[in-house]
């Protein structure tokens, strides 16, 4: 995962108090010592996004290119959970239209 | 038959017919079993055929050959007189879409004895449920009744109903066919919003059940994180229909996202790749999105620009420079991306909204696209662009200290005076600029300033150590500069201050040795002396200490090395300990380089460090720690002797023959012997290996300065071979005698007199910019270097272009870095 918004779970407008919550979070969420290389992850999007300044240089110099993961979570984030169609149920379970 | 495997030939027939069917050669076991059947009905064979024809019939199966399948099921049936609808039967009529012919089994269904009817309606449930009525004429009451309860349910679980859907749960029976649908279409309600619930009820269902496609799907959709994605893509297409409305995901963009599944099982997603989905899949995602993953993944795939300007809002012209700047960066061409990062100052500096983003490209470039001096001092460039930085966004502390340290580096205390001026402005109680300016106070002398300055750091920041020391040091040195003018009351008033302040057993000693040079009488001082030597760790530290504080201190024609070590009662005819030179290597470290008093002062120890060296039996580290303070201050006589010494008790230790050939050669890197230079060389990869990257790096530094600097044939003398005969002719007359090493003169008196930036410029246009790019990819280090190492190349291609007789230079091949290429086009370059 390369967009430190999307791990800490934050808008890409987020502002620093709302970033530093997410952090905290996340630290709590997964503390050092039970999942070391998912913290580290944390930490230095963190770092990359803490206040104004460092995100208008992400913004300038990042060179990591968004990945797979990322286009598809963009991507899913505007989706809502639905409930199935019965169509779509019989469907599965073998009719044919 | 396999020989010494199977049965043999003449085994029973009996036999074989078991053996091929354990081997899961079931055609054979199908044909012996039958001809064993031709003369006896024994049921262990009609079972044996059974079990054949099923293995076979599901082989089929798993090949896909449905039909072929049930064909042979149907046989099976017959001939072993076994219910048709039993195994998978059912299952393989309604994958292969036989929906009627499934439910046509229901009459002989019905009228099965109710042990066997439950079982065989289990099969029929999912067919029963998605049939048509018409097809279901002739059926049981009991029957149409289950199936109408389990369609409600279905209906309440499509309205998204909690209640109604409980209610119709509840009216599917624990022995209805349909039962599984109850924990399943609970799992499925929840799936959206408690994804553990759900979880927990899709357990419940039966494994391999009637409905195992919908659980399959419902499965898929409770998978954590993205792992749901590969999942999909083992679905037919009602499942991946049916797991995609469950999540969400609109008509118009379920065609990128299987297409991002396949690309995520195919680990097919480079850059390139990804853009190409994208731009295939503009549409399906909102064009800002689309348009900034698109923008970061051209700076990997720069040559699609063209296609992603088609797509999409072109870039503006800052996008653009970005960009390139980035791909230049990916390409490690950082010329090209310093000229786009330029570009992109220019066009973001005339907008107020861009400044902010201008000051950090600057900053940025000053970062990782200057050069520093030998001293730490900024280049030109770097200086400019912070400079410029802060005219775009003032508010930058650090780019403010930067250029403050970066004075104080240059001496030029007024400048220093401005900037720290500039960073008061923005920054008035910001500790590390008050520190600052406490430091720049010292500087200048002006000590009480000084003071001044770090109780007001002390009022916001009252248990900061740095502080009380800075504080404790301004009192010193005004102590110091007093005692030098002879006011030696208010000296041993400052002293008293300091004393105040100051806590490391070393700096109270320092203040303890300039009270005893100032306390009268004289003997009553040298008892102070004596204490403070004591105190200090000894003979070799304390008379150091001694003596550097005096020559610090003591105007020029006060300084008697000797009567001072006599009035302390110093004795530097031992020979220290390990403790000892620990003491003074600490004691180094704590001195500032370049300290003028300090070789003076410890010159008058060598004998003793001398001596030292020769009894050394303290650790390796131990032995480092003396080895690196020496080093640091340029001591190199002593460091040597000392590296020497620590190599005949750790031969081959990498970091020992660094510092032994540095102390030799550091000054006067040409001079190093090639001898040397191959066995350093030898030393940097045996350092790269052992994981010491720090040795490594300084070796590569002092072999580059050999390389870049030298001639290579160790005498130095840079005149040797010149002249000759079979000079071209024409030639201007300057040029006429020139050698190689001449050549190189002049290349680094342009360098020298041009700048590293316009050197480079020049070598760009003559080289070309291709061939210009592929050195600097191919010679590490930063600006000056790769300069310093073009010098070498051009020197020798603009003699020989110049067809002048040119004395082979030694060749010093590198394994540290790759030799720069020669190119016949410097005759052009010289011309400049």
């Amino acid at each position: 995962m390369n967009d430190p918004y999307r791990l800490l779970g934050v808008a890409a407008t987020a502002d620093d108090e709302t970033i530093r919550a997410a952090y905290l979070a996340a630290v709590r969420a997964c503390p050092p010592e039970r999942d070391p290389q998912r913290f580290e992850q944390v930490r230095a999007a963190f770092e990359a996004v803490a206040n104004e300044r460092m995100r208008l240089a992400h913004e300038l110099f990042n060179t990591t290119p968004p990945t797979l993961d990322d286009v598809l979570a963009q991507l899913s984030a505007q989706w809502r959970p639905a409930a199935p169609s019965e169509a779509a149920l019989y469907r599965v379970l073998g009719r044919q239209d | 038959m396999l020989v010494g495997v199977g049965p043999s030939a003449s085994a029973a027939p009996a036999e074989l017919a078991v053996a091929a069917l354990a081997a899961a050669r079931f055609k054979d076991a199908v044909e012996q079993f039958k001809d064993l059947l031709k003369s006896e009905r024994r049921p262990d064979w009609i079972e044996g055929l059974a079990l054949a024809y099923a293995g076979r019939a599901e082989q089929l199966a798993a090949k896909g050959m449905m039909k072929e399948a049930l064909a042979l099921w149907r046989i099976r049936a017959e001939a072993c007189q076994l219910p048709v609808f039993s195994g998978p039967y059912v299952g393989w009529l309604l994958q292969n879409k036989q929906l009627e012919t499934a439910l046509g089994l229901l009459p002989s269904v019905d009228k099965l004895p109710a042990e066997s009817r439950e079982p065989a309606l289990l099969q029929l449930a999912a067919a029963l449920l998605v049939a048509p009525e018409r097809l279901l004429g002739g059926w049981s009451e009991e029957g149409r009744g289950q199936r109408a309860a389990a369609r409600a349910a279905v209906a309440a679980c499509a309205l998204g109903e909690a209640a109604s859907l409980e209610t119709a749960l509840q009216a599917i029976s624990f022995r209805s066919p349909y039962r599984d649908l109850r924990p399943l279409l609970k799992a499925l309600a929840l799936q959206g919003s408690d994804a553990t619930a759900a979880a927990a009820s899709l357990a419940r269902v039966s494994a391999q059940g009637p409905f195992e496609p919908l659980a399959r799907a419902l499965r898929v959709c409770l998978m954590p994180g993205d792992q749901w994605l590969a999942g999909l893509r083992r679905l037919d297409e009602a499942g991946r229909s049916l797991v995609l409305d469950l999540k969400g995901c609109p008509p118009t963009q379920r065609a990128l996202v299987l297409d991002l599944a396949a690309a995520k099982e195919a680990s097919a997603a480079t850059p390139a790749a990804l853009l190409d989905l994208l731009l295939r899949h503009k549409r399906a995602l909102p064009e800002p999105l689309a348009r900034r993953h698109c923008l970061s993944l051209l700076t990997h795939v720069p040559q699609k620009l063209d296609a992603v300007r088609a797509a999409f809002l072109p870039p503006s012209a800052a996008e653009e420079a970005q960009l390139m700047a980035l791909a230049a960066e990916i390409k490690q061409q950082p010329d090209r991306a310093e000229s786009h990062w330029l570009r992109l100052v220019k066009l973001l500096g005339s907008t107020p909204a861009g400044q902010r983003r201008a000051a950090l490209v600057l900053r940025r470039l000053a970062d990782e696209h200057a050069s520093h001096g030998s001293d730490g001092t900024l280049c030109s460039h770097a200086h400019d662009w912070l400079e410029q930085s802060l005219q775009f966004d003032p508010t930058d502390r650090d780019s403010h200290l930067r250029l403050l340290r970066d004075a104080r580096l240059r001496g030029d205390l007024k400048q220093a005076r401005n900037r720290l001026d500039a960073a008061l402005q923005h920054f008035p109680a910001d500790t590390q600029v008050l520190m600052a300016a406490v430091e720049i106070a010292q500087a200048a002398g002006a000590f009480k300033r000084a003071a001044g300055l770090a109780r007001q750091m002390l009022e916001t920041d009252p248990l900061n150590p740095q502080v009380r020391t800075l504080i404790g040091q301004a009192h010193l040195a005004h102590a110091r500069k007093l005692i030098g003018t002879q006011k030696l009351p208010a000296a041993l008033s400052e002293l008293d201050a300091a004393q105040e302040w100051l806590r490391s057993p070393a700096e109270r000693g320092s203040v303890m040795l300039l009270r005893g040079l100032v306390t009268e009488p004289a003997a009553a001082g040298d008892v102070v002396l004596q204490q403070a030597v004591s105190d200090l760790g000894g003979a070799l530290v304390g008379g150091f200490q001694l003596l550097l504080q005096s020559k610090r201190t003591l105007p020029p024609i006060q300084y008697a090395p000797q009567p001072l070590l006599r009035r302390a009662g110093v004795d530097i005819t031992g020979t220290p300990g390990t403790a000892e030179l620990l003491a003074l290597a600490r004691a180094l470290d704590a001195v500032p380089e370049r300290d003028a008093a300090l070789t003076p002062a410890l010159a008058v120890f060598t004998g003793m460090l001398q001596r030292a060296a020769a009894h050394m039996s303290c650790s390796e580290s131990e032995h480092l720690l003396i080895c690196e303070a020496l080093h640091r201050h340029g001591q190199a006589s002593l460091t040597e002797r000392f590296s020497a010494a620590a190599l005949q008790r750790w031969p081959e230790r990498p970091v020992f023959i660094y510092l032994e050939a540095a102390a030799r050669f550091a000054d006067e890197p040409w001079r190093m012997p090639d001898r040397e230079w191959q066995r350093l060389d030898q030393v940097f990869d045996d350092a790269h290996d052992q994981g010491d990257e720090r040795t490594a790096s300084r070796i590569s530094q002092l072999l580059g300065a050999a390389e870049g600097d030298g001639d290579g044939d160790g005498d130095g003398d840079g005149d040797g071979g010149g002249g000759g005969d079979g000079r071209a002719s024409g030639l201007p007359p300057g040029l006429a005698n020139i050698d190689t090493d001449q050549m190189q003169t002049i290349m680094r008196e342009m360098l020298e007199l041009g700048g590293v930036d316009k050197f480079l410029q020049l070598a760009r246009q003559q080289l070309g910019a291709a061939a210009f790019e592929e050195l600097r990819r191919d010679i590490p280090g930063n600006r000056k270097q790769f300069a310093q190492a073009l010098v070498k190349t051009l020197a020798a291609d603009a003699v020989r272009d110049l067809e002048l007789p040119v004395l082979p230079p030694k060749i010093r091949v590198r394994k540290t870095a790759k030799p720069a290429a020669a190119d016949p086009r410097q005759l052009d370059f010289l011309d400049e």
